[in-house]
C-alpha cells in the first residue's frame, strides 16, 4: 500500500473527525502558551528617534522640547545656546515627573483643578470644529429672535405697595370681609385722585416696607415684593392702582408711580453679543451632544435611592 | 527513463528556475524593506533643518508622503497642493506660511498638532474677528478697506476709499494689532502679510469683503495621534520640498 493510500484509509476512517479539532486545541494552546510564558518587553535602552528623553520610558517629544525652546528663549532653535537647552530640557523633565507622580497619586480622581481642567480639555476639542464654522447674518438674526429676552434691558419701577392688616394681624381687628370691603373702596378713592396719605390715615393702611423708598431694578422689586406681589406690579402703567390682593399679611394695593418696561435692543445695537452668545451656544450644543454620546456608551450604575 | 523519472525532470525544469525567482523575490523584499526601515529609523533621527539637505531622505520621505497626503490632507489642500479658497486651505506649494517661518520644524509642528484643533499646543492665537457681522465695522468701513488692502497688494484701487480704508485699518479695525503697522502680518498670530498678494480665501474684491465681514477661524486637525512621528515627518519633508522646490 502507498504512502497516500495509507493517509487517505487514515482520514477515511470515523476517528478522523476528532483529528483537526484536536489538532487545532493543541496549536492554539502551543500558541498561548508562548505568548504566556515570553518575556516582556525589554524597556528601551537608547532614545528612539523622534523623542529627546525617555523619562521612566515615556518619550518626550523631540517636537515639543524645540517649541518650547524657541518659547522659552524666544530665539530659533539654532540661535539658542547650550546653556538654554539644557535648562529648557530639566524643565521638561521634571514636569513630566510631576506629572508621572499625579497620575500616580491619582491627581484626576482626587484634585478638583485637575480634574476641571481635564474636562475642560475634552470640551474645547469637541468645540473646536463647531467654533470654526462663522454664522451667516441670517442665522444670527434668527437666534436673536428667538432668544430676545436675552436682549432686554432690565426694567424699573417707583411703587407704593400699602398693606392692611387683617384679622388679628398687626392688631387689626376687622375682619376678612370688613377689610375687603374697605380695601375696594380705598381703591375707588385712590383712582378717584385721594392722596395716599389720606387712604392710610382714613383706612388704617401703612406702607408694607417691602419695596424700597424709590426706583428699583426690575430683578430687586421681584426679590422685595415676592413673586405674588410682583405679577401685579410688573403689568402695571405709570399712575396705576391695582385691585386688592390677598397676602397671608393682609390686604395690599400697588400703587405704580412710575414703570420702565423692558425694552429689547434693537439687533443692530447687540449684534457682537448675539455673535458671541451664539456661538456659545454652538459650542454648548457640541459638548451636550458629546455627553449624551458618552453617556450612551458608558455603564452608570446608581446606589439603591438614588437618582439623577 | 522510467515514466516517473520523466515527470520529476520535467517538474524539475520548471521548478527550479520558479523557486530561484521565488527565493530572489523574498531576498528583494528584504533587502528593500531592510532599507526601508533604514531609511524610517535615520528620517526622524535627523535634525528636521538636516532633512531637507539630504536628498535620499527628502526622496523616501517623499514617495512616503504622497499616498497620506492623498488620503489626509488632498481633500482640504487640493490634490496639486495649491489650496482651496473656499475652504480657506492654504497653498503649500508657495513659500508664504500662515504660522512660523516655513522652516520643516513649522511644517511638522503645525502638522502634529493643527490649527485651532482643540488641543493646548495647537496654533490658536488669536482669529480674525468677523468685523461685518458683529457690528464692528460699517458697510461702508469694509468697502474702504478692501479698498485699502488692494493698494497694499499693489493692485488698481480708489484713492479716496483706500485713505478711508487706511484710518480704519490702524484705528477703529485695529487690523495692524495682527497684521502689524505695515500691514506685513505676523506668523506667531497666523496673520497674512497684506503686501504680498497671496490670499488663502481669494483676493478679489468680493472675497477680501467676505474676509472681513466673516472673519477667518479656519482650523485643521492635529494629526498626532492618528499619523505616526514617521508619518508626520514625512509630510512635513515633502510639503519643505514642495514648496522650497527651485
Amino acid at each position: 500500500m502507498s504512502q497516500m493510500s495509507r493517509v487517505r484509509a487514515f482520514l477515511s476512517r470515523p476517528q478522523r473527525t476528532l483529528v483537526l479539532p484536536a489538532l487545532a486545541v493543541v496549536i492554539g494552546l502551543l500558541a498561548a502558551a508562548l505568548g504566556l510564558f515570553r518575556a516582556a518587553p525589554k524597556p528601551l535602552l537608547v532614545v528612539p528617534p523622534g523623542y529627546v528623553a525617555l523619562v521612566n520610558q515615556k518619550g518626550l517629544l523631540l517636537n515639543d522640547y524645540r517649541a518650547q525652546v524657541e518659547l522659552e528663549t524666544a530665539k530659533h532653535y539654532a540661535d539658542v545656546t547650550p546653556d538654554e537647552r539644557r535648562r529648557v530640557l530639566r524643565e521638561m523633565i521634571n514636569e513630566e515627573l510631576l506629572v508621572q507622580r499625579a497620575v500616580v497619586l491619582d491627581l484626576p480622581e482626587t484634585a478638583n483643578e485637575v480634574r476641571a481642567t481635564m474636562a475642560v480639555g475634552v470640551n474645547s476639542q469637541v468645540a473646536a470644529p463647531v467654533l470654526a464654522y462663522e454664522p451667516t447674518d441670517a442665522e444670527l438674526r434668527a437666534f436673536y429672535e428667538k432668544n430676545r429676552q436675552n436682549y432686554a434691558t432690565s426694567g424699573s419701577m417707583t411703587l407704593h405697595d400699602l398693606v392692611l392688616g387683617v384679622g388679628g394681624y398687626q392688631n387689626a381687628n376687622q375682619t376678612t370681609a370688613q377689610a375687603q370691603i374697605d380695601a375696594a373702596e380705598a381703591v375707588y378713592q385712590l383712582r378717584s385722585g385721594a392722596s395716599l396719605d389720606y387712604v392710610m390715615a382714613h383706612f388704617g393702611f401703612r406702607p408694607s416696607g417691602r419695596a424700597a423708598q424709590g426706583e428699583e431694578l426690575d430683578f430687586a422689586m421681584k426679590l422685595h415684593l415676592g413673586a405674588q406681589l410682583y405679577a401685579v406690579a410688573s403689568t402695571m402703567r405709570d399712575g396705576e392702582v391695582s385691585d386688592p390682593i390677598v397676602a397671608p399679611d393682609g390686604l395690599h394695593i400697588i400703587v405704580m408711580e412710575r414703570h420702565q418696561f423692558p425694552q429689547v435692543a434693537d439687533f443692530t445695537a447687540v449684534r457682537d453679543r448675539v455673535y458671541l452668545d451664539y456661538r456659545t451656544a454652538s459650542s454648548n450644543r457640541a459638548t451636550s451632544q458629546n455627553l449624551r454620546l458618552l453617556r450612551s456608551q458608558a455603564s452608570i450604575l446608581l446606589a439603591p435611592g438614588l437618582s439623577e | 527513463m522510467q515514466p516517473n523519472n520523466l515527470k520529476r525532470v520535467k517538474i524539475a525544469k520548471w521548478a527550479l528556475p520558479l523557486a530561484a525567482i521565488v527565493v530572489l523575490g523574498l531576498v528583494m523584499i528584504a533587502v528593500i524593506h531592510w532599507r526601508s526601515q533604514r531609511l524610517q529609523a535615520r528620517l526622524l533621527a535627523t535634525p528636521p533643518e538636516a532633512v531637507a539637505n539630504d536628498p535620499a531622505l527628502v526622496r523616501f520621505a517623499t514617495a512616503q508622503a504622497r499616498p497620506l497626503f492623498a488620503a489626509h490632507c488632498a481633500l482640504c489642500h487640493g490634490a496639486d497642493m495649491r489650496g482651496n479658497p473656499a475652504l480657506g486651505a492654504p497653498n503649500l506649494t508657495d513659500s508664504v506660511w500662515l504660522y512660523g517661518d516655513g522652516r520643516l520644524f513649522d511644517i511638522e509642528l503645525t502638522i502634529m498638532y493643527g490649527i485651532r484643533s482643540g488641543l493646548d499646543k495647537t496654533h490658536n492665537e488669536t482669529d480674525m474677528p468677523s468685523f461685518g457681522l458683529r457690528g464692528v465695522l460699517s458697510d461702508a468701513q469694509i468697502r474702504n478697506v478692501v479698498q485699502y488692502v488692494l493698494q497694499l497688494s499693489g493692485r488698481p484701487y480708489g484713492a479716496e476709499a483706500a485713505n478711508e480704508g487706511r484710518a480704519v485699518y490702524v484705528g477703529t479695525g485695529n487690523c495692524g494689532d495682527c497684521h502689524g503697522p505695515d500691514a506685513r502680518g505676523n506668523s506667531d498670530y497666523g496673520a497674512p502679510d497684506l503686501t504680498r498678494n497671496v490670499w488663502n480665501s481669494g483676493g478679489d474684491p468680493q472675497s477680501l469683503y467676505t474676509t472681513i465681514y466673516f472673519g477667518q477661524h479656519r482650523m485643521m486637525p492635529a494629526w498626532k495621534g492618528s499619523l505616526t512621528l514617521e508619518q508626520i515627518r514625512a509630510l512635513a519633508t515633502y510639503v519643505y520640498a514642495v514648496s522650497h522646490a527651485k
